[in-house]
C-alpha cells in the first residue's frame, strides 16, 4: 500500500470522523426542543412562559366573578418529531378539577420525550364546566379567534355563560380535549346531533348554584311509572330490575326507564322514553319516530296523537302531548303485554303522571341569530331535511 | 495534505448543507390537517349518513369503540402506538378503552396518515409529470440522511424500511395501495366489515377502522392542496431551519398556517365539490383536480424564479426572460415586474386578480388581489421569495377550497344508498345514488338477533326498484351492504334498520 493511499484513507477517516463528531456533540448537547410559548409567564408580564410549566390559575364566572368549583381542567403537552416532515410523537395529559375556591394547579412536565428531533410543540389548557362556554388556551368560542389572555401562572379564566344562540355541535367540535373532557361534555351530544340534523334544539338556561357556578337539571321520569304499576296492568308476578335504556344519554330534555324482567327474556321487558322538547320540537320528534319506527300505524288513542309500531315480539306505542311539549314512547314485550289494551293502559297511566314531572326550566327555542351578534356561525349549514333519530329498540 | 483539506472541506459542506437555511410549504398534521378534515366532514352529509343509514342516532358524535384485541398482526403493532401519540387537546385521541366519537376517528385518521413523519414521502403528486416525490441525490439528500441517522426515528426507520431518501410513491398510487392502512382499500374493506361482521365488537372496530381510513384518504387529498406537494418540492420546502438545531427542520408556511389557524381556526369549507371519480378529486384530464388547480395557481418555496442579475448591461426584459426560463413549471406565469426602486418589496398578484389592479407596495393598504410571490430589488440582483403576506393569501385561498374538495369526496364515497323499508315480517330493499348501473356486486342482507349476532339471510341484485324479502324470526335489526362498482368506480353502500 502506497503512502498516498494511506494518506487518502486517513483523510476520508478524519472527514467522516469530523462529521460524526459534530453530530455527536450536537446530539449530546441538546434535549428535546422546546417551542417558545405563545403566552406570557404572568398576566402582567411580557416574558414568554416556560412551556414545561408549572401552571396555575383560577376559574371564575364572567358575570359574577365568583370562583367556579368542579370545572374540568385538562392540560396537555403535545410532542412531535421528524426532520422536514413533522408528526405527533406523544403527549402528556393532566386532568384536574377546580376546588371550592376555583383554583387549579398543573405540575411541571418532567417526563420529556427522547430523540434528536423530538420537540415539545404545544401546551394547551381546556376548561369545561356544564352551563358555561368551553374555554381553551389557544382559541376563543365562538368566533375561534386567537386567545391572548392566557398566562402560565396566575391565570384568571373567565367562563362565559352558555347563550341560546350558540350551537352545541360547533361547541363540541371546538372543545376538543381527551376522554375526561368528553365525558364531562357528553350531555351536549344529543343536542349537537339534533343541530346537525337541521333541528332547532330547545336550550335551557343554567340554574345558578350557591357557589356562583351554574348547572342544567337533567330530566327525571322516575315518577311516571313504577314496577308495581306495570305489574298491576299486566298481571306479571316476577321482579323487575330498574334502570335506564342505554342507547341515548339522559339530558335535560330526555330520559328513559328500562323495566328489565329478572331471569326472563326480553319479551318480558318494558321500556319508557320521554322527550320534553317544547311544542314545535316535540311535533318534529313525533314525526321522526313515526317515520323511522317499523310498521307504524296511527291509532290516536292517547294524548293529542299516537301511533303503534310492532315488530316481532315487541310492541310500541308513541304519543304526543302538545300542551306539555312531550313525546312518550312505550315499548312492551309480547309476553309482558299480550293484549294491546295493556299497552294503552300503561300509556294512559304515564300520560296522567306527566304533571308530576319536575318543573320545566326556563326554556327558549334557539332563535335566528340577530345581525351583528357574535356567533359560531362558521359551522356547517343546517341541513334542509331532518333525519330521524331512531333509538335502539 | 491537499487531499486531506479537500476531504475536510467536503465534510464541512455536508455540515453546511445540513444547517443551511431554506424555506418550505406543507401542512401540519396535528393542527392543519385535523382542522381541514373536521371542516370537510362537517360540510358533508356524513352526519346524516351515519344517523339515517347506519342507525347511529348521534351521527358524527356517536361513540365508536375500537377494541385493540380485534386488530390483526401488523395493525396491532403499529396502530395503537400511533393513536396513543395523538394530542388529547385536539379532541381526536381515543380514550384508553378505545372509545371516540365518529368525527374524532376520522380526524385521527387524517393525522396518523402522516405518522411516522416519513409517511409524508408518499403524499406528493406532480400532475404534470405524473409522478411522486423525486428529489434523491445531492448534498441535501446526504445531509438529510445523516440527520435521520442520528434521529431515533431515522434509526428506527432504517430498521423498518421506512427511511426516507427524498423519493416516494405518487399519492394517487399510495391512496389505493394495499399497504396504506388508512387508505381507500382499508376504507372499503373495513366499512363492509362494519356491516357484515358477525359480532358487535369486531363490527365496532371495523367501523372505527373505516373512519380512520376515511380520514387518511382525506389527508392525501388535502396534501394535493399544498403547493410543495404538487410541485415536487421537498428540498426547498422542507429542509428549512427552525432553530439552531440541525434536527429542527420545518416549514415556515406550515408554521404560519398552524400558528395562525391551529385546528379549530381553520376556515369553513366551501360548498362540496362534485367530481366524477375519486381520482378526479386529485387530478383529471379536465385539470380541475385539486392537485391540478394548486400546481398551476401557487408557487412553492423551492419552485420560485431564480434570483436575477441586474447590472448596467441587463435590461428589464433580460431579467424577465431569465426569471421565466428558470421556472420549473410553466404556471403560474410570471407577469411583468416593476424593477424600479431599490429596496422596495413588491408583489406579483395572481393573474385573475391582477386584472383588477397593478402590483402594490408591501405594508400599505390591502393589495388588489391574491399575492402570488414577493420580489425585492437589491444592489446587483432581484430576489424572489414568499413572505407572510403571500402565506396569508395562499392559506385564505386554499384552505376553504381544500375543505370543499374534502366534503365532496366524503359525499362521493357514500354516494350510493341502500333503502330498507321494514314492515311486519318483510323488508323491501332498493338502491339509489349510484352513478349509472351498479356492477360487480350484490346487496347482502344480515339479520341481527337480540344478542347482536348477525347472520346473512338474503342476497339480492342492486336495483332502484324495491325487492321484498322475508325477515327471519327473532330479528332485531336488519343490516345490508353492497360492495360493487358503478360508473364512478368502486363503491360500498351500507344500511341498518332497527326492527322494533
Amino acid at each position: 500500500m502506497g503512502r498516498g493511499v494511506r494518506r487518502k484513507a486517513a483523510a476520508v477517516f478524519l472527514s467522516v470522523f469530523s462529521v460524526f463528531s459534530v453530530f455527536g456533540a450536537l446530539l449530546c448537547a441538546c434535549g428535546p426542543l422546546v417551542e417558545r410559548a405563545p403566552f406570557p409567564v404572568r398576566p402582567d408580564s411580557v416574558r414568554p412562559a416556560d412551556l414545561l410549566g408549572p401552571y396555575d390559575g383560577i376559574v371564575v364566572d364572567v358575570d359574577s366573578d365568583r370562583p367556579i368549583a368542579g370545572a374540568t381542567v385538562a392540560a396537555s403537552w403535545a410532542f412531535e418529531s421528524g426532520i422536514g416532515f413533522h408528526a405527533p410523537a406523544g403527549a402528556r395529559e393532566v386532568v384536574v378539577e377546580t376546588g371550592a375556591d376555583g383554583r387549579y394547579a398543573i405540575p411541571r412536565l418532567d417526563d420529556l420525550p427522547e430523540g434528536a428531533s423530538a420537540r415539545i410543540r404545544r401546551f394547551t389548557l381546556v376548561v369545561y364546566h356544564r352551563g358555561n362556554v368551553a374555554w381553551r388556551s389557544d382559541r376563543i368560542f365562538p368566533g375561534r379567534s386567537l386567545r391572548r389572555d392566557f398566562s402560565q401562572r396566575g391565570a384568571r379564566i373567565r367562563l362565559d355563560r352558555w347563550q341560546t344562540n350558540l350551537r352545541h355541535a360547533n361547541h363540541l367540535v371546538f372543545l376538543g380535549g381527551g376522554a375526561k373532557v368528553r365525558a364531562a361534555a357528553a350531555w351536549e351530544l344529543q343536542a349537537a346531533a339534533l343541530e346537525l340534523d337541521g333541528e332547532q334544539v330547545p336550550v335551557t338556561r343554567p340554574r345558578m348554584e350557591s357557589t356562583g357556578g351554574s348547572t342544567l337539571v337533567p330530566l327525571d321520569i322516575s315518577k311516571l311509572l313504577s314496577d308495581d304499576e306495570v305489574r298491576g296492568v299486566t298481571g306479571y308476578v316476577g321482579k323487575f330490575e330498574d334502570g335506564k335504556l342505554t342507547d341515548l344519554p339522559t339530558t335535560e330534555f330526555y330520559d328513559s326507564r328500562h323495566f328489565k324482567a329478572l331471569g326472563k327474556p326480553e319479551s318480558y321487558d318494558v321500556g319508557l322514553r320521554v322527550w320534553r322538547l317544547g311544542a314545535s320540537a316535540s311535533e318534529v320528534q313525533y314525526g321522526k319516530l313515526m317515520a323511522a319506527l317499523p310498521d307504524a300505524r296511527t291509532t290516536d288513542e292517547v294524548g293529542d296523537g299516537s301511533f303503534r309500531a310492532k315488530a316481532g315480539a315487541l310492541g310500541g306505542l308513541v304519543f304526543l302531548v302538545r300542551e306539555r311539549g312531550v313525546v312518550v314512547s312505550l315499548t312492551c314485550g309480547a309476553a309482558q303485554c299480550p293484549e294491546p289494551a295493556q299497552l294503552t293502559k300503561l300509556a294512559k297511566l304515564v300520560e296522567s303522571r306527566l304533571p308530576d314531572l319536575p318543573p320545566e326550566p326556563v326554556r327558549n327555542m334557539a332563535p335566528p341569530l340577530p345581525e351583528g351578534v357574535p356567533s359560531d356561525s362558521d359551522g356547517p349549514a343546517t341541513k334542509p331535511t331532518p333525519a330521524p333519530e331512531v333509538p335502539e329498540p | 495534505m491537499n487531499r486531506f483539506l479537500a476531504a475536510t472541506s467536503g465534510a464541512a459542506m455536508v455540515v453546511t448543507s445540513i444547517v443551511a437555511p431554506a424555506v418550505a410549504q406543507a401542512y401540519d398534521p396535528a393542527t392543519t390537517h385535523a382542522g381541514l378534515t373536521e371542516r370537510a366532514v362537517l360540510a358533508s352529509e356524513l352526519h346524516r349518513t351515519l344517523s339515517r343509514r347506519l342507525s347511529k342516532p348521534l351521527g358524527l358524535f356517536e361513540p365508536v369503540v375500537l377494541r385493540r384485541g380485534d386488530l390483526a398482526g401488523g395493525e396491532a403493532r403499529s396502530l395503537p402506538g400511533r393513536l396513543d401519540a395523538l394530542d388529547p387537546a385536539g379532541g381526536y385521541r381515543p380514550s384508553p378503552e378505545g372509545v371516540a366519537p365518529a368525527l374524532a376517528w376520522i380526524v385521527a385518521g387524517a393525522v396518523i396518515a402522516e405518522t411516522p413523519a416519513e409517511r409524508g414521502q408518499n403524499l406528493f403528486y406532480d400532475p404534470v409529470r405524473g409522478n411522486g416525490l423525486a428529489q434523491a441525490g445531492g448534498l441535501s439528500d446526504l445531509g438529510h440522511g445523516l440527520r435521520m441517522l442520528f434521529d431515533s426515528g431515522g434509526l428506527r426507520g432504517a430498521a423498518t424500511g421506512t427511511s426516507f431518501n427524498l423519493t416516494g410513491r405518487p399519492s394517487t398510487e399510495w391512496l389505493a395501495a394495499p399497504d396504506n392502512d388508512v387508505g381507500l382499500r382499508a376504507f372499503y374493506d373495513q366499512l363492509e366489515a362494519a356491516i357484515a361482521g358477525e359480532l358487535p365488537g369486531p363490527r365496532g372496530t371495523a367501523l372505527a377502522r373505516a373512519l380512520l381510513a376515511l380520514g387518511g384518504t382525506l389527508a392525501v387529498l388535502e396534501d394535493a392542496g399544498e403547493p410543495a406537494h404538487v410541485r415536487n418540492d421537498f428540498r426547498g420546502a422542507y429542509l428549512g431551519v427552525g432553530s439552531s438545531s440541525p434536527f429542527d427542520r420545518g416549514s415556515p408556511f406550515e408554521r404560519y398556517v398552524a400558528d395562525t389557524y391551529g385546528r379549530s381556526g381553520v376556515p369553513a369549507a366551501g360548498a362540496p365539490v362534485n367530481r366524477p371519480t375519486v381520482m378526479a378529486y386529485i387530478t383529471a384530464a379536465d385539470r380541475q383536480g385539486l392537485a391540478d388547480r394548486t400546481q398551476r395557481r401557487f408557487f412553492s418555496d423551492g419552485t420560485l424564479p431564480e434570483d436575477g442579475i441586474v447590472d448596467r448591461d441587463t435590461t428589464g426584459a433580460d431579467v424577465m426572460r431569465d426569471a421565466r426560463a428558470s421556472l420549473p413549471y410553466a404556471l403560474p406565469a410570471l407577469p411583468r415586474l416593476d424593477l424600479h426602486g431599490l429596496g422596495d418589496k413588491r408583489y406579483v398578484y395572481a393573474s385573475a386578480e391582477a386584472e383588477r389592479g397593478a402590483a402594490g407596495r408591501a405594508g400599505g393598504a390591502p393589495g388588489p388581489g391574491r399575492r402570488l410571490l414577493a420580489y425585492l430589488r437589491v444592489p446587483g440582483r432581484v430576489r424572489f421569495f414568499l413572505d407572510g403576506g403571500v402565506y396569508t393569501d395562499t392559506a385564505r385561498a386554499l384552505l376553504p377550497e381544500i375543505g370543499a374538495y374534502g366534503a365532496g369526496l366524503v359525499d362521493h364515497l357514500f354516494r350510493a344508498e341502500i333503502h330498507l323499508e321494514v314492515t311486519a315480517d318483510a323488508v323491501a330493499v332498493s338502491i339509489s345514488g349510484a352513478h349509472g348501473d351498479v356492477r360487480k356486486g350484490d346487496v347482502r342482507l344480515y339479520a341481527e338477533d337480540a344478542s347482536g349476532r348477525r347472520r346473512p339471510f338474503a342476497t339480492t341484485l342492486p336495483a332502484s326498484t324495491a325487492t321484498s324479502l322475508t325477515i327471519p324470526a327473532g330479528t332485531r335489526r336488519i343490516a345490508a351492504v353492497l360492495h360493487g362498482e358503478d360508473d364512478a368506480g368502486e363503491l360500498v353502500a351500507v344500511a341498518e334498520q332497527p326492527v322494533l
